[in-house]
């Protein structure tokens, strides 16, 4: 009865929502939670549910899963989009989204972290992918143990299969007691070797501030075989022997082109069945994402007692395309492109200017800073950032705005960039400062931007009307 | 002065580096390496010995909870004396939230548990349940008599209050300060300089960090010492432009 009630409300919530064009991705499962708390278990009962969570690649991960399951024959996906990842969004997706009953029907639920931790026993999973843990807006996080805790006590009241990072010593250490139904994906432990003793990174004045450097447990700093990036590579706990599990899944990958550019060749070997794939979104963070995605689709369709599941994965992952300011390519007038890369914490800003600083494409390089609630309000984090070692190889043109624009222009000046080479304006002028980056672009080049999360909403709206880019919640 | 060099001593840089308080450190060098002089960087972290020639300017850090339980054994037993002696004999440290409570004499928690520290300068902490977490604004006096607005940003459950040896580093405009009562924020005690602010504290606040620079290079080249003019443009425009968002 309270069932119905709240599935009615919501709705109906939904429906006018729609005819006042918003995007109704949370609104409605908050009336239903409201109305019945127990709503998503209900729900959830006798679905087939793949949960994302983690700090970083959420979106591009339960994205690729998405499109990589829908291009299978029998098989639909429903999933919750642009970031609708809390309670409400899930309760959204779940009572809103209908498909037809003929086919297989998986659903793909990016969750926030801490929502994971109160939700994951109601919604049960099947599969429950975790990316990686990364220092996010600490004034709205808290601890990053602490997270890593309530990602852990979420996982026991479930009995998913966990594909889980191997390179992240604070989530593969999720799989601690839980052996039986963990699964590690992650860069190939020779592989990483190779890269490293091959093309030594440059180094910067500052190291970049560093997570998990210290195994919780002994309080004895992890030792490396090999890295990839920020604490992500083949740790070891000289004290307690926990070290990087061996993968299920694993990327074989040479750093002698770079992943920052589209059509990049790795291959993924499972149980020694090495396929070549392309990498469809570019750069080094989404050999992960991607990795995380085919070892979620390969298990989904182990479960649903398919055949020839590693090849069919591994085929659907060329097919699919970046999502929502993520990675996303704008073609515009004169083969010129605009390329949006949200940053929302200290590892993706990393991640962001290394990808950039090596695509070839990159001719001008936008920052837009906000520091709204839902950024965090505290704009240090950009100092977290090793800007230094990688200032040398930024495009030439390079723009600020956003509303926190005066601590953005530091960042960048301290990086090692004069002042009159960096153009800057207030967030009210970002699109004109934007359009001022296109025109004086040179041809066939592009234009990557890199907002956090208020600056992209925002941005973006603007873009709609003038540029006229699509909507984001089609 | 030919070669004039400045040694920065980063304490437990992977330890103590949360809301961007490796800024302060580059901001110290930036400012330094634009004037000409050597900079050296050296990270001094768990197991490494402190040999007090070798650091002109020491930064401490905050960090979360779990990564200062780790290093306040050798925070306290290995350093303490040393750092002790550091800051006796007018060596220049900043120390921010973390690192600035860490060297206070102990640490009350919510529970009542207290936890002793390394008591290098004169004042102690209360623990509470609420934090306080937001941009502030503070007023300095420099050297000079000259007064200065200062932004950062604090987030704190900590309540700060200080000995009769020890005074206020800042006055509070916006914020809550050490301890949301007295309407001053962080501390000094000779030239150690101890805050709450990120903010980065430093990049902003240009005046702040030719006041340390200053002061440790006088320590180390005598009171003759003059610090070349350097403008500070691009650091006053990014504090105009927070002090305006801030007001706005």
């Amino acid at each position: 009865m309270r069932r119905a009630l709240a599935r009615s409300a919501a709705k109906t919530v939904k429906f006018i929502l729609r005819i006042l064009g918003r995007g109704a991705t949370t609104l409605p499962g908050k009336v239903a939670l409201r109305i019945d708390p127990a709503i998503i278990s209900k729900e959830a009962e006798g679905k087939f549910i793949i949960t994302v969570t983690g700090t970083n690649g959420k979106t591009t991960t339960s994205h690729m899963i998405s499109e990589m399951i829908s291009s299978f024959d029998g098989y639909e996906v429903i999933n919750n989009i642009s970031g609708a990842n809390l309670a409400s969004g899930i309760a959204t997706t779940l009572i809103c989204e209908k498909k037809k009953d003929s086919k297989k029907l998986i659903y793909v639920l990016e969750t926030d972290e801490a929502a994971f931790a109160k939700i994951a026993g109601s919604l049960n999973p099947k599969i429950s992918v975790v990316t990686n843990l990364f220092r996010d807006q600490l004034d709205r996080y808290g601890e990053l143990t602490h997270t890593r805790d309530l990602i852990s006590s979420g996982i026991g009241n479930t009995t998913a299969r966990l594909i889980i990072n191997s390179d992240d010593s604070l989530v593969a250490s999720l799989g601690k007691g839980r052996e039986g139904r963990s699964i590690f994906f992650g860069m190939s432990k020779d592989s990483m070797k190779f890269n490293n003793d091959t093309y030594p990174s440059r180094k910067g004045v500052l190291r970049a501030s560093s997570d998990a450097v210290f195994c919780p447990e002994c309080k004895v700093r992890y030792e490396y075989r090999s890295r990839s990036f920020g604490h992500l590579g083949d740790f070891f706990c000289p004290s307690c022997g926990f070290k990087s599990p061996e993968n299920t899944y694993s990327v074989i990958y040479d750093l002698k082109e770079s992943p920052s550019n589209e059509g990049y060749r790795f291959s993924i070997d499972h149980n020694g069945d090495i396929r070549e794939l392309s990498l469809v979104i570019p750069g080094m963070h989404n050999l992960y994402n991607t990795c995380a995605a085919v070892s979620a689709v390969t298990e989904m369709l182990k479960l649903s007692g398919e055949t020839d599941v590693f090849e069919k994965a591994c085929e659907a992952s060329s097919k699919v395309k970046p999502a929502f300011g993520r990675m996303e390519k704008i073609p515009l007038q004169d083969n010129k492109k605009l390329c949006i890369l949200l940053v929302k914490n200290p590892a993706g800003l990393d991640r962001s200017l290394s990808f950039v600083s090596e695509a070839k494409d990159a001719k001008a390089l936008m920052f837009l800073l906000n520091s709204n609630t839902a950024d965090g309000k505290d704009v240090s984090w950009i100092w977290d950032v090793d800007f230094e070692s990688k200032v040398t190889s930024f495009p030439e043109k390079i723009y600020v705005s956003g509303e926190r624009y005066g601590d953005m222009l530091l960042r960048v000046n301290y990086s090692g960039v004069d002042t009159e080479k960096i153009e800057y304006a207030p967030m009210n002028e970002a699109v004109d400062l934007l359009k001022k980056a296109i025109s004086e672009c040179e041809e066939g080049g592009c234009v990557y931007v890199l907002p956090n999360y208020t600056a992209m909403l925002d941005l973006r709206g603007k873009l709609v009307n003038e540029l006229g880019i699509k909507d984001f919640w089609k | 002065m030919d070669n004039v060099s400045l040694n920065i001593g980063h304490f437990y840089p992977d330890l103590l580096n949360l809301y961007g308080d490796r800024g302060n450190v580059l901001a110290l060098y930036t400012r330094a390496k634009r004037r000409g002089i050597d900079v050296n960087i050296r990270e001094i972290t768990i197991g490494d010995t402190l040999d007090p020639s070798s650091v002109d300017i020491a930064f401490l850090g905050g960090g979360q909870d779990n990564e200062q339980n780790i290093l306040k054994d050798d925070l306290v037993r290995s350093k303490g004396p040393v750092i002790k002696e550091m800051i006796e004999s007018g060596k220049v440290f900043l120390c921010i939230c973390g690192g600035y409570q860490m060297l206070g004499r102990y640490y009350l928690e919510h529970n009542g548990n207290r936890l002793e520290c390394l008591g290098a300068i004169d004042i102690y902490t209360e623990g509470k349940k609420e934090r306080f977490i937001q941009d502030t604004i503070y007023e300095i006096e420099l050297s000079d008599g000259k007064k200065v607005k200062v932004a950062g940003f604090e987030n704190h459950s900590g309540r700060t209050y200080l000995g009769d040896t020890v005074k206020p580093f800042m006055k509070v405009i916006r914020g809550a300060g050490n301890n949301g009562e007295d309407g001053y924020e962080g501390a000094r005690y000779k030239n150690c300089f101890c805050t709450y602010s990120h903010g980065s504290f430093l990049p902003k606040n240009a005046a702040v960090t030719d006041l340390l620079l200053k002061t440790a290079l006088r320590n180390k080249y005598g009171e003759d010492y003059e610090l070349p003019y350097l403008s500070s443009e691009a650091e006053d425009l990014a504090l105009r432009q927070a002090l305006e968002y801030l007001n706005g």
